[in-house]
């Protein structure tokens, strides 16, 4: 039993961080409807940032900087190439956001090169001990910092102007742009807390349990997509319920791994995905998703 | 371009015979070779016989490397101090009368580029001094067999075994492993009943090493509490967990230095302080700047065949010393040694095959496969007259060091383990 | 994207019968002509393309021409791949023979994901088949038996009415010696021509006026009396047995089938592929294929002649990120500037010259000349 609760606890906590990445997504997807491979590059943008600049600036100005300069090559992404972009579905959108992730991804990971950078947060190594369980100082940071955003963001759609024009343009564009909402300012501005959110995220995802930012961190934005879609891509609830389901299974599958062994080792990662596929053939829109109410 | 319509089709095929008859008429191709296979082997003016890759004045040596994936900084050191080796064999006046020439192609880490750069360069090289990593040298080990070019491949799988042209040097990640536990044993209290973890990647080195730490611990008594990974995974909480909850007294470590830090650094965290041992490609001294850093200081050790670069041996302080010479501010890790050996054993292969006027593939080879000592400054002897059992099984335990060229030292001299001596070695 | 209006539709109508013979036959000519002359490199190289040309045909008719996002296309591959392994070493079928199959299992394996291609639409389809990417790759490494695990499984060789596409036994053809990478060639050649008429004739057909309508506007499409689910769920199988034929080509040049190269990165390369060439049309998955596979390849072979790239390892701009940068700068340029890709701009400059030739002509000869 300390073992589940042990991984259980473990689970929640990395789902926080997973939950972080998947708002992300979700709020672009929220007002854009284009699902956004960047991410991955603006994560590891902000975490770089924050990386290069701590040791000069200290932490938290860093981190403000890194939010920042996330936030800054969010907007550009939109302003400069999404917004001039000429195709016609919201698929091929995606795959531009392919092109673009690989093109900051690569600079990137070549400003980093073979190092390993330390963010300098001041959680440090310590852990919290809840009886026979322990979890790591910085993941319950990231669990506050997750559920403080989500009810930000909730509160935010429901009653600021910038809330009321995001619903309005998922709802329906083209007539929220007949009643005055500037689509461009509103995609421009989801960008631009996305990137927000992927420093963030970046700063939760490259401090302990993990070394650092490397050129390997962006793998991590993988396992957002099954948690931003498992909750439902349009529902900011549903990043936090689904970025904790994905940490929560990949944490129960890889403890009880030796348990699992018939299904191969290393069911861990595959996990998330087997669990997304099962929620979406029974609710297509994904746990708090908005229903589609087209039918044909 | 329209459809075929039958009339085309019928005018096409007259002139797909018209262009066949043209090429070969006009036989422009650098490639009629009159059916010789290509492979003929022709005397030079020396009265040294060539092969692929050799001409009159150079001997063309191929390095496939990952500089932009994975192992990059590894790939780094390891190119840099091969292209130290042979310009230094140049400016010695070369071998066999010719120079070496180093063709660098960097696969990052993607078997398609790495099958596509082992074509282009294959028909033009003596040797392989270099090729990393394991997936790709496995997708093209039939081929480089075939080819019968003498290559070194920077990953240490068992699964690289029995290929006469592939010459995995030192110890296989099984004997790195089998040796691994008897130090456990001998110096860190481990007896039988207890129960090690073993956390690995997913792919032949982790499941290599595997193998080792299995047989090692079915010889002693232990039970290995198993934990696999993908190179994607970064937080090993879970991992720890179920380590924890198993109550292993030691873990050994077949992951990248990314998964170690984690390991090491949650499992001091949360209270298990047992000690670690890793594969030669669990560490890295960047990690010694992250936080991470006191945490592998504490109980961690690794296990390798190379000698590191803080040994106080002249071999190895003249290399460290001309290496930073030539590429100063660099990272100096283990890639350097190991880079550096793997040049040396084409450069001997290709002296002794130049004494028996031979330079064609078959006697590159068979010069290599004629050593039964080799080197020892370096890493552990080695002996490649077969090449279905390891060239070594005599490892080093290293204990990484902040103050340390390198990030590490020797903690145990190298030996060969009594487990590892008899182990019986799964080939291929 | 832009194809589809009536008049822009197709220019090669409007040249001349003779003239598209003889561009028909030149390519032709050139194709046969190639493994005489050129390396070995160079062919792997090309088949390399044709294969990622038969895989990105389908994936254009499933994204491009269908609209529906797919980020699980490698997996198509790789069963096509390790089907023909398993069936021809394992279950002892003739190679052709096994070929086949393994393209049929492929199309099945893209059914069996029908109930989740039926239901899911847009965003959702495409995240849910990243699935099949991370649950295929666990598969391929853990079911040992048919899989050969981490370490994949040989090749065996293709053999059609006793003709073997390997190096033995020997063959020279007109003095040049024709080994597996020659051999393979032509049947690379052919593969691709068929995959490419065959897609031809959907796209031209009523299924493609009905994807196309699909892709657009799918209510309408509805409305209209197009089957849509049937049709999605069609066009997704057809797409998996484009993949599973790229999946078996390809293994046949690799000789040995390994997992790793079945992951994430070959579905996010095909999905640029068709952006870049140009959506929905067969040219366009064929000129991207090219482009994406050959770029790379043919920046780390000549990167010491290439200024502004460094020597690996210098510490500068090395080829691979060269061509990494200039793939992503590609797929953005093109939906800036370039909509129709470059298969869109071949078009549209050929078009250009044709207007000119014709003009030439018809000043002395105004009469009509159809």
């Amino acid at each position: 039993m300390a073992v589940f609760l042990e991984l259980l606890v473990n689970g929640i906590s990395v789902g926080a961080v997973y939950a972080l990445i998947a708002l992300g997504f979700v709020v672009i997807f929220k007002a854009t409807e284009v699902v956004n491979f960047t991410h991955a590059s603006l994560l590891l943008a902000g975490g770089y940032v924050i990386a290069r600049l701590h040791p000069l600036i200290g932490f938290w100005a860093a981190l403000a900087a890194g939010i920042a300069a996330a936030a800054l090559v969010g907007a550009l992404v939109e302003f400069l190439i999404l917004r001039r972009a000429h195709v016609g579905s919201r698929g091929v959108l995606a795959i531009v956001t392919i092109g673009v992730d690989i093109l900051l991804t690569t600079e990137l990971t070549r400003q980093i090169g073979t190092e390993v950078l330390a963010l300098g947060d001041p959680w440090g190594d310590r852990v919290l001990r809840l009886g026979p369980v322990t979890v790591a100082e910085t993941r319950v940071v990231a669990l506050a910092v997750a559920a403080a955003l989500i009810v930000a963001f909730l509160l935010a759609f429901k009653f600021t102007g910038w809330g009321v024009a995001m619903r309005a343009t998922a709802e329906d564009a083209e007539t929220a742009a007949l009643m005055g909402v500037r689509l461009g300012r509103v995609s421009l501005s989801a960008w631009a807390v996305a990137g927000a959110l992927a420093a963030v995220a970046a700063m939760f995802l490259c401090v302990f349990p993990t070394p650092g930012l490397d050129r390997g961190t962006t793998a991590a934005a993988m396992k957002a997509f099954p948690a931003a879609i498992l909750g439902g891509l349009d529902s900011t609830t549903g990043a936090l319920a689904g970025g904790l389901i994905v940490g929560v299974t990949e944490t129960l599958m890889s403890g009880y791994q030796s348990e699992l062994a018939f299904l191969g080792r290393g069911i861990g990662d595959a996990a998330p995905f087997l669990v997304m596929i099962v929620i979406l053939l029974l609710r297509p829109s994904g746990l708090f998703g908005t229903k589609e109410p087209a039918r044909v | 371009m329209g459809k075929i319509g039958t009339r085309a089709g019928v005018a096409a095929l007259a002139l797909l015979s018209l262009a066949v008859a043209t090429s070969a008429a006009g036989c422009a191709s650098g490639k009629a070779t009159g059916g010789g296979g290509g492979a003929g082997a022709a005397a030079g003016g020396d009265g040294v016989k060539t092969g692929p890759g050799v001409t009159a004045t150079t001997i063309t040596v191929s390095a496939l490397t990952d500089l932009t994936g994975p192992y990059a900084s590894f790939g780094k050191s390891q190119t840099q101090a091969q292209q130290l080796y042979f310009d230094q064999v140049n400016a010695g006046g070369g071998v066999c009368g010719r120079r070496y020439e180093l063709v660098v192609r960097d696969h990052g880490y993607d078997t398609q580029k790495a099958v596509a750069a082992y074509t282009e360069v294959a028909p033009k090289s003596a040797a392989i001094a270099q090729f990393i990593g394991s997936p790709m040298i496995t997708a093209l080990k039939q081929r480089i067999d075939g080819d019968k070019l003498l290559t070194i491949p920077m990953a240490w799988a068992t699964t690289l075994l029995g290929s006469r042209a592939i010459q995995v040097t030192g110890t296989t990640y099984d004997v790195d492993m089998i040796n691994a536990v008897e130090f456990l044993t001998k110096e860190k209290g481990i007896k039988s009943g207890d129960r090690i973890g073993h956390l690995y990647f997913e792919g032949d080195y982790g499941e290599s090493s595997l193998n080792g730490s299995k047989y090692a611990a079915g010889k002693l008594g232990l039970q290995i509490v198993e934990q696999k990974i993908k190179a994607t995974d970064q937080d090993m909480s879970a991992q720890v967990a179920a380590f924890k909850a198993a109550g292993v007294k030691a873990v050994l470590v077949s992951v990248g230095p990314r998964q170690t830090a984690s390991l090491v650094g949650v499992s001091l965290a949360k209270g298990m302080d047992v000690p670690f041992v890793g594969s030669n490609s669990a560490y890295a001294p960047q990690l010694l700047a992250t936080p991470a850093g006191p945490a592998l200081l504490k109980d961690f050790y690794y296990v390798s065949a190379g000698t590191p670069v803080s040994a106080k041996n002249p071999a190895m302080q003249r290399l460290v010393a001309d290496y930073q010479a030539k590429y100063p501010g660099e990272t100096l890790d283990s890639g350097v040694p190991t880079g550096w050996s793997a040049a040396m054993i084409v450069d001997e292969a290709m002296r002794k095959a130049c004494e028996a006027k031979d330079l064609t593939r078959e006697g590159v080879l068979n010069a290599h496969r004629s050593q039964s000592t080799f080197g020892g400054d370096l890493g552990t002897p080695m002996n490649f007259t077969f090449f279905d059992k390891p060239a070594s099984r005599s490892s080093y335990v290293l204990k990484p060091d902040k103050a340390a060229l390198g990030g590490a030292v020797v903690f145990r001299e190298a030996e060969v383990s009594e487990l590892a001596k008899d182990y019986p070695v799964p080939v291929g | 994207m832009s194809e589809p209006t009536p008049t822009a539709a197709t220019p090669t109508r409007d040249t001349p019968r003779p003239l598209r013979a003889a561009l028909c036959i030149a390519v032709l000519a050139g194709a046969v002509a190639v493994p005489f002359y050129l390396e070995g490199f160079w062919l792997q190289a090309g088949l390399f393309a044709m294969s990622a040309a038969i895989g990105a045909i389908g994936i254009n008719l499933l994204t491009g021409a269908t609209g529906q996002l797919s980020l699980g296309h490698a997996f198509f591959l790789a069963v096509g791949a390790y089907s023909y392994v398993f069936l021809s070493s394992d279950l002892g079928l003739p190679t052709p023979l096994a070929a086949v199959a393994a393209v049929i299992v492929a199309g099945m394996s893209g059914g069996l994901f029908s109930p989740i291609a039926g239901r899911l639409k847009g965003a959702y389809l495409g995240i849910a088949t990243l699935a099949l990417i991370f649950v295929g790759q666990h598969i391929l490494f853990n079911a040992e038996p048919v899989t050969g695990g981490f370490n994949g499984r040989p090749v065996p060789p293709m053999e059609l009415f006793g003709f073997v596409f390997a190096d033995t036994p020997e063959l020279v053809v007109l003095n040049v010696p024709f080994g597996s990478l020659e051999r393979l060639w032509f049947l690379g050649i052919a593969l691709l021509a068929g995959a490419a008429v065959f897609a031809r004739g959907v796209l031209r057909g009523r299924p493609g006026l009905a994807m196309n309508t699909i892709r657009d506007h799918e209510i309408a499409a509805g409305v209209m009396g197009v089957p849509v689910a049937r049709y999605r769920a069609g066009v997704f199988v057809l797409s998996s047995m484009y993949g599973g034929l790229a999946g078996v080509l390809v293994a046949l040049v690799f000789q040995q089938v390994v997992p790793d190269y079945f992951g994430m990165l070959l579905s996010l390369d095909y999905l640029a592929m068709i952006v870049i060439g140009g959506l929905g049309s067969v040219a366009g998955a064929v000129v991207g294929a090219a482009f994406v596979s050959l770029l790379p390849q043919l920046l780390t072979r000549y990167s010491d002649a290439l200024p502004l790239v460094a020597e690996p390892g210098s510490g500068g701009v090395s080829p691979a990120e060269t061509a990494r940068i200039l793939y992503g700068a590609a797929v953005v340029a093109v939906v800036l500037f370039l909509p129709g890709g470059l298969a869109g701009l071949a078009t549209r400059l050929g078009r250009v010259r044709l207007k000119e030739l014709r003009w030439a002509k018809s000043a002395p000869a105004p009469a009509s000349r159809r």
